[in-house]
């Protein structure tokens, strides 16, 4: 049985910004390293926390469930919390969620960089 | 008229079991003329049954997808756990407001097959719960 892998890696930190890179299949488990990783970026600052979804592949409820998490940790930090370039089907999931209520989405990281460059 | 496509599975107890109910609906899918987009929102949808299957059926969990090359073409799975079932209707609609502000954020899985999918029908009962979800090519 194949088996999908999970990349994270921390891309860019600028002032306030973290861009995070998350590749593969957000599950239980990669859900629970982005927790993680946003809590440390919170911990060391960085408020602002765009999530580049380009390379994941799929999403699963658990993985959606900790996401809520770190926006939870986002708002209690009184940050923002962004994603950018999901594939359509994780742009129509957060969607039926309503997460753009709570979350900015953008479509390419080129937009969300110049959107949270801009002082709101 | 071509014949319908049929894969049966059961899906191991192991982790990301699920992912084999995605690669058959991902052959499948090809095979009948499913675009990409469509056949990732099926997926998502038989991601979340399979995970429902597997954490609340407590065995084995059998998958049977069947492509129906119709114009449009047409999608079914049918998902079956032998676990203690549930009563559909019972379940709360999810709502991201309240559960920013509660200790519960999970609950999303049906809710997203039901927006994913043409249509999910539900027949649960002690023993045996059996989902079925049909999604044709370029609907919702």
């Amino acid at each position: 049985m194949r088996v999908e892998t999970f990349e994270l890696e921390v891309a860019l930190l600028r002032g306030p910004l973290a861009v995070i890179e998350v590749g593969g299949y957000i599950n239980n488990e990669a859900g629970e390293a982005i927790v993680a990783t946003a809590r440390r970026l919170l911990e060391e600052g960085h408020r602002q926390l765009l999530f580049d979804l380009k390379a994941t592949r799929i999403i699963n409820s658990i993985g959606i469930s900790l996401l809520l998490e770190v926006l939870e940790m986002v708002m209690e930090a009184k940050g923002t919390l962004a994603f950018c370039s999901p594939s359509p089907s994780i742009a129509k999931t957060f969607q039926i969620m309503g997460l753009a209520q709570y979350a900015r989405i953008f479509e390419s990281r080129a937009a969300a960089l110049d959107a949270l460059s801009t002082p709101s | 008229m071509a014949e319908a496509q049929r894969v049966r599975i059961l899906l191991p107890l192991q982790p990301q079991a699920e992912l084999m109910a995605t690669a058959a609906v991902e052959r499948v899918g090809r095979s009948i003329g499913f675009s990409r987009d469509t056949l990732a929102e099926v997926k998502l949808a038989v991601v979340e049954a399979c995970l429902n299957a597997l954490e609340y059926g407590g065995g084995q969990v059998e998958v049977e997808v069947v492509g129906f090359p119709e114009k449009p073409p047409r999608l079914e799975v049918v998902v079956v756990d032998h676990g203690p079932g549930f009563e559909p209707a019972t379940l709360p609609t999810p709502s991201l407001q309240a559960q920013l502000s509660g200790e519960r954020k999970r609950g999303w899985g049906l809710e997203l097959m039901r927006h994913l999918m043409d249509e999910v029908d539900i027949r649960s009962a002690p023993g045996c719960t059996r989902v079925r979800m049909t999604r044709r090519e370029g609907g919702r």
